[in-house]
Order: structure tokens, then sequence, then C-alpha cells
């Protein structure tokens, strides 16, 4: 097991110094000059050469990455805002409680609803209840995020009043400027917000553990446990589920790193100032350090969610490990 | 009769109770909401929404945006500033923490000005002459590293302005601050430099306001608001100034800023009542539907014109439009009302002129086919040249409107035979392609301009003075550069008063008539809905947004 946690680490670290690799040369290297960018549209060619200079970008590529990875790794600095000249680690401070409210919120949200319909749904194929929720899983992957937000929040939040329209409201009560906070506020504005971002993965998810369960319920062992005795509700939780969702765990780990890729379209529409909505209008700005920090923080999310879930998978199927 | 005794008694349980909830409720709306001898009520909170991002500085020495500057007027208390009054009237400066206009000594260098007594900042701290030579030194501090003041030579206009720059002095030798008195001594006599005065970049400071490139967030103000509180990409809450006891209007409690919403979404939010504006204004698509619905001006959809000019730029410097006939061709062969339609109902108005109504030397004059393209007459100016000109790299961002816009200026071009390479450009490139010399684009078709202050110089000069042109980040992205013009230019900036109006009108009309840079298209406007409860709209065409002082929701 040892042997086992010591290479997932190392994989971890060669994935990050790859995936750093590439997002500093896509994001500095690739668009003209971020010296302009950051000296501003109005600066002169002293004021350029001044903040290239000061940003370093005057010296040897390899040089600036390994720069860039000491202030990332020795220093825990991912830069400043080229536009506010905020710290980018205080932006994603600032961003990342709300967007891990939406994603964690929607996995909660998606797998309430996945799970139970899922196997219902596999207990009894071509059933009403089936082919409803097959319908289900085909509108929840054709409607893109961004129309289901927008129905939602005209249709329950202008037209039935039942819900606000956008907005956020943070977890903890207090902080600077907050307009509404506390637990019950937070969990009400993030209503709307939580069923859209819900609604792909859930579709998925229902496919998911429908087919899991149908394959799980024709193995071997199913039929023995039977065929010994065992009581139905027995066979369903001892055998079928317990090896059925084992594969979602691993999915979930995975989907709960991409789903920061899919928070830009629900922030966007609902206004939640996370990390998706920073990067839009970082990328609207040009605003380099803060599209690379959160680029980098979403790698370091990814990779971290994946090193759970391959140490988790280790402890929970033996099989794994020697793998 | 026991019936009725009963009836009384509950009548008059009914009666009390009602009493008591009226005073009760009176009492604690007189708190919060207060009728003005005008009839506006006090008081409540204005929820603003911002459909662009946050306010990049709060900071008033490092804001530039309109809507930086729209939200900072708020908090100002300047030397000199425009009253909140809508249409012309709103666009004359007056003495606002001076006690007048400064006295300028025979030489014309040396403004002296009086502060107004009695004047406090948030925090009851009093201002000072003190407090507007530190809004000089921040905006000029190297420490600051701002490039703004840099930008208009701010520091070539003062006595000792490079070496504070520089870092080789403590302060600007040329600003002397004594008590409630406060001169200027400039490098050499200059008309503009009262105008100058009203950016908001020189808005009283506490004169212990530090220095830092990051900018300030909260700090006190002396205008009628003060920043309480700010969550950049979150909120700003706007708070009233306890110690403010001038005049101008500050009629909510608070005034809180929500960025980043969706416009869309902001609409339905203000329609529900659960914002009050949103002060990036509404959908294009949605405009003509709420003039419809609720009319223009006439209570909750308000269009208001703007300072900003938009134009598409032609490269002066290079084939093939360093032919000015080729130039003036473009001008018949643009369709403006294509253009102006593009940006849905109420865009704005038609123009083939840089300075805008409201900027002394604005007179409207008509140079070419303003009411649509008039492809003879730009084949007859731009005669076989047109044929034997390059290919044309038109260069635009890739959103929609800018593709859409340039989509319909290439197929005016190709209407009268120019050769068209359309390049579409990332915005992070954008305006690094397009401001550095030697550039290969040759047509560009976002362009535009909004007045820094209220005077020709800084349409005119600051974008087409070729004497300025550097080797990036040029304002003039025309590069035009004519050696008479620059000679002009710099004579009518030497110019005050009527001479220098007559001028500039002059040199305007000149600039499109004999030269043809640029395809001036719009004068824009700004678009708004507010919630129903919202009263009081006075609009700033400087601002290009209502004064959000002003605005009622008590």
């Amino acid at each position: 097991m040892t042997q086992f946690l010591i290479r997932r680490i190392f994989w971890a670290i060669f994935l990050f110094l790859v995936a750093t690799i590439i997002t500093y040369l896509i994001f500095w290297v690739i668009p003209a000059d971020p010296a302009a960018l950051a000296a501003g549209k109005s600066a002169t060619p002293a004021d350029v050469a001044r903040v290239r200079h000061y940003l370093h970008l005057d010296e040897p590529i390899w040089r600036q990455y390994l720069r860039f990875l000491w202030n990332l790794v020795g220093h825990q600095q991912l830069g400043n805002s080229f536009v506010t000249r905020q710290s980018v680690n205080h932006i994603i401070g600032q961003d990342a409680p709300v967007t891990a409210s939406l994603v964690f919120g929607g996995a909660i949200f998606w797998l309430s609803l996945s799970i139970p319909v899922g196997i219902l749904s596999a207990l009894r194929p071509r059933s009403i209840l089936d082919r409803v929720s097959m319908s289900f899983v085909l509108v929840g992957i054709s409607a893109h995020p961004v129309w289901i937000g927008l129905i939602l929040s005209y249709l329950v939040g202008y037209r039935l009043h039942i819900t606000p329209i956008v907005g956020y409201c943070n977890f903890f009560p207090g902080g600077i400027g907050v307009q509404c906070s506390g637990p019950v506020q937070w969990a009400y504005h993030l209503l709307l917000p939580w069923i859209t971002f819900m609604i792909l993965f859930a579709a998925l998810y229902v496919r998911l553990v429908r087919a899991n369960v149908m394959e799980t319920m024709s193995e071997d062992y199913v039929r023995t446990a039977r065929a010994k005795g065992a009581s139905e509700s027995r066979v369903m939780i001892q055998h079928v589920l317990r090896n059925s969702l084992l594969p979602v765990v691993t999915i979930l780990g995975m989907d709960l790193g991409l789903a920061l890729g899919g928070a830009i379209f629900t922030e966007s529409i609902f206004n939640l100032p996370g990390l998706g909505h920073e990067v839009i209008n970082a990328y609207n700005t040009a605003d380099l350090p803060t599209i690379t920090g959160i680029v980098v923080f979403a790698t370091v999310c990814v990779i971290v969610f994946n090193f759970i879930v391959d140490v988790t998978y280790g402890f929970l199927d033996p099989r794994i490990r020697p793998s | 009769m026991r019936r009725k005794q009963y009836l009384s008694l509950f009548m008059l349980v009914l009666g009390v109770a009602l009493l008591v909830a009226a005073t009760t409720v009176g009492a604690a709306t007189s708190a919060t909401q207060k009728a003005s001898k005008s009839g506006i009520k006090k008081g409540g909170t204005l929820k603003l929404n911002e459909n662009a991002e946050d306010f990049d500085f709060v900071d008033p020495q490092l804001a530039y945006r309109t809507d930086d500057w729209s939200m900072l007027y708020t908090t100002a208390m300047q030397l000199v500033s425009f009253p909140e009054k809508t249409g012309a009237a709103g666009s004359q400066l007056y003495p606002q923490a001076a006690t007048s206009f400064p006295t300028v000594s025979k030489d014309g260098k040396t403004y002296t000005f009086h502060i107004r007594p009695g004047l406090r900042f948030s925090d009851g701290s009093p201002v000072t002459a003190a407090a507007f030579q530190r809004s000089w030194e921040r905006i000029l501090s190297p420490k600051m590293g701002s490039p703004l003041g840099v930008n208009l030579d701010l520091q070539d206009t003062i006595v000792g302005g490079t070496a504070f720059l520089a870092g080789k002095a403590a302060h600007i030798s040329g600003i002397k601050a004594k008590g409630l008195t406060l001169s200027f001594r400039l490098t050499k006599p200059n008309a503009t430099f009262v105008s100058i005065l009203s950016m908001q970049w020189f808005t009283a400071v506490k004169p212990n306001t530090p220095y830092d490139d990051k900018g300030i967030n909260v700090y006190p103000a002396a205008g009628p608001y003060y920043i309480k509180a700010r969550n950049p990409g979150h909120s700003t809450v706007l708070a009233r100034n306890p110690f403010y006891k001038g005049n101008r209007p500050a009629n909510p409690d608070q005034i809180v800023f929500t960025p980043n919403v969706d416009i869309d979404q902001s609409l339905l939010q203000v329609k529900a009542g659960q914002s009050d504006l949103d002060i990036g204004g509404v959908p294009a698509t949605a405009a003509a539907d709420l003039a419809k619905t609720y009319g223009v001006n006439k209570g909750r959809f308000f269009v208001g014109a703007t300072s900003c000019v938009n134009y598409m730029a032609m490269n002066n410097a290079r084939p093939p439009f360093n032919n000015v006939n080729l130039r003036k061709a473009v001008n018949w062969a643009i369709d403006r009302p294509a253009q102006v339609r593009l940006l849905g109902a109420f865009a704005g108005k038609r123009t083939d002129q840089m300075l805008v109504p409201g900027i002394p030397g604005y007179r409207a004059f008509t140079a070419y086919a303003i009411k649509g393209a008039d492809v003879a007459k730009a084949k007859q100016v731009g005669g076989s040249a047109i044929a034997s000109a390059p290919t044309l790299n038109v260069i635009h961002t890739p959103t929609a409107t800018s593709t859409n816009r340039a989509q319909i200026a290439e197929f005016n071009l190709k209407q009268v035979g120019f050769k068209i390479n359309d390049v579409p450009t990332p915005a992070t490139n954008y305006y690094q392609v397009i401001q550095t010399r030697g550039t290969s684009y040759n047509f560009v078709t976002n362009g535009g301009w909004c007045a820094d202050y209220f005077d020709p110089f800084d349409y005119l000069n600051v974008l087409f003075d070729g004497s300025k042109l550097q080797a990036a980040n040029n304002n003039n992205y025309a590069y035009f550069n004519n050696a008479s013009f620059n000679a002009q230019l710099a004579h009518a900036a030497s110019l005050s008063g009527a001479a220098r109006a007559k001028a500039y009108q002059k040199l305007d009309q000149e600039l499109m008539v004999k030269y043809a840079p640029v395809v001036p298209y719009l004068i824009s406007t700004n678009r708004y809905f507010t919630a129903s409860r919202v009263k009081n709209w006075i609009y700033s065409s400087y601002f290009g947004s209502p004064y959000f002082n002003a605005l009622a929701v008590g």
C-alpha cells in the first residue's frame, strides 16, 4: 500500500508540472506581449519596458517558468492581477468558496436524484419510470445549462417569485460589504443554480447507475447469493449496489474537478461571484495572471480529487493496488 | 343593544390599534425617509447592478474607466466639478470645493484656489489645500505605478512634476498648499488646466493617504458619500457622509453596487424590483420593447446622450489609406445608419465628425453621406486608385457585435471595389496590434473615444496630433500625422475662451473635410431602465449615467 501511495504522489507531482508548463506556455508565451497588457492601454514604450523588466519578461522563457514555479511552490504566490492589481491568491480565496458551494451542493443534488432513479430504472427496465427517466436523461444531456438557467430563473424567479432571480449570499454571517448571509439565505439563493448545475450530471449519472446495476444483477455471484436463499434486499444492498456504485465513486472524483469548468455557465447566469465568473472576466480584460492562477488552481483541484479517488479506490478494491 | 355595545367596543379597539400602528409606522418611516422641500424622499438602499465587470479601481488616483468615475463622483469633493443637472447645464463647471474659479497670474502660469472653510471628510477631519496636493502627488508618484497621469503629460504640466515622477523629490515643487490656499505653478500657460481638474483623479484625499500601487478600497471621502465597504468582484457599498453639509443631493441612505450580473437577468431583476437599475444599461434587443411599454424619458426607460464618439480608423501611414481620396471614398461608402441599427433602438445619433455636442467648439456639419452609403459618390471620389489598392486587412474583435459591424463595413468597402482580408483578433491582442506603430492593419472597425474632460483638446489633440506618435500604445491609431494640422492643434490648445472654441470648430471640420483620417459614425447614447420606485432621474452626459446620489428610492 505504501508503494502504491508513493507512486500516486509522484504521478500527481508529474501531472502538476506538466499542467503548469502547458498553462504557462499558453497564457504567457502565445498572446502577444504581457508587459504591454500589464502596463495598460495608454502606457508609453518606456513604461512598457519598465513593466517588462519588473515582471522579468526580459528573461529567457525557461527562467521565467522556473521563477513562476518557485513563486508558486516556494511562496505559494500566483502573482497580481494586471487589471485590479489584487493578489491572485486573494481573488481565488474569495471566489473558491462560491464555486465550491455550487459544485458540492450540485453534486449532492445530482447524486440524490440519480442514484435512486438509476436503481429503480434498472430494477424495472422498460417500465414507465424507466422510460420517463430515460427521457429526462435525453433532455438533460441535450439542454445547455445556460438555457436551463435562463428558463428556471425566468419561470421560478421572475414569474412565480419563488426564488431570487440571481444573486449569492455568504454561508457564514458577516463579511465585507455583504448584503445577505447565513445558511438559509445561502441555500435559498443557490437553489436554482444547484438545479441547473445538477441536470446535466444527473442525466449522465442516471444512465451510469442504471447500466451498472443492470450489469451487476446479471453477475454470477448475484445469482449465487439468490440461490443460497439471501433475501432480495440483502442481495441488492450487499452484492448489487456495493459493486455497481463503485465506478460511480471514480467518476464522481473526476467530475468534481471537471465541474469547475461547467460552473462557468451556471455562475454567469446566476451572478455567482465564483471562479468561473472570474475567469470569464479575466479573459475579457486579458488579465493573464488571474487566468493562469485559476487554471493552476483548478488543475490542482483535479489532481487532488483524482488522487483521493485513486487512494480511496485502492482501499476499497485491493485488485487496483497492484495495477 | 348588547350587540351594538360589542360593535362599539370593537370599533374603539380597532381605531386605537390603527392609531398606534399609524404612529409607530410613521415614526419608523420618518427615521429613514425624509421628504425634502422638492418632494423627493430620502432614505432606503439604492441597489445597482453592473452587467459589465466590476470597477477595476475605486482608488481615485488609479481609477479611469467611465463606470469608475461615475461612482466616484458621488464620493468626490473637487476644486471644480459638474453640477447634478441635466443637459447643457450639467456640463458647465462650477467651483465645488473652491470658493470661486482660480485667480490666474498675468503670465498665465500660476493658478490660485481658495478652499471653502468647513468642508469635512467622512471621518470628520477637515478638508484643506493639502488634500488636493496629495491627489496630484498620488497620481504622479512612482510608488503608485499609474500610467494615467503620465499619458496626459501631467508631469510636464506642473513645475517639479517630472522630478517628482522620477523619484527625485518628496513633493511637487510647483504645488503649494498652505491652510485653505492652494497654488499651482505651471510650466507654461494651459487653457485646459481648470477643465483637467474636473477629472476624478483630483478629488480631495486625506493628506496621509498612503501610496499603494494596489489601490485603496475604503477611505474617507469628502463628497456626499463615502465607500463604506468593498469586496472586489462581489459588491461595493456607499454610505452617506455624515459630515457633508453641502447642497449636493444625497438621497439614498446607502448605495450598493453588485457587479457581473448577466445583462438579461439584470433586466428581469429590475422589472421584478429586486434591483433598481443596471448602470451598464439594458440589452440592445430590449430597448424597443421597453420604449413601447414605458415611453422614453417618461419615468422608467431613459435614453441619454454620452460624450462618446464611435469611429472606424484607417491606417494613414501605409497604402492604400495614405491616399486622402481613398479615405474620403471610404467615408462616402460606409453605411452609417446600418451601423447604428446594429446597436438596437435608441443607440445614438449618426455623425461624421469627431467632436460631440457639449464640447466647446462643437458645431454640427455634414461632410459625407450620413443617411446611408453613397456608393456612386465613393467610386467617383476614389477613382482608379480603388482598383489598384492592395487588399485591406480589416481588423476587429471577435465578439458578435464587432463581427457584425465588420461584416457591414466590409460589404460597403467591397461595393466600391476594395478587396478585403477579414482579421478577427482576440481582445488580448487587439489594442496591442492597432496601437503599435508600423502595424499591418489597414482598417479598424472598433474605435471610440469618450471625454476625459469637457474640452476639444481631449478629442482632437489626443487622437490626431501626429507629433505625439510613439512606437507603441498610440491613441492615434489612424497614424494621422500632418505637420500643418499638428501646428494648428498646438495653436488652438494655446488659446482660450471664444477664440479657442472657434479654432477647434474649424479644426473639427477641416479634419474630416480635408483629411478624413477616420470614419466617425455614431455619437452613442446610453439606455437605462429603472425599477418603479426610482425617482429623481438626473442624467449626466459626461458620465453617460444618472447621478447616483440624486436618485431617490425612499
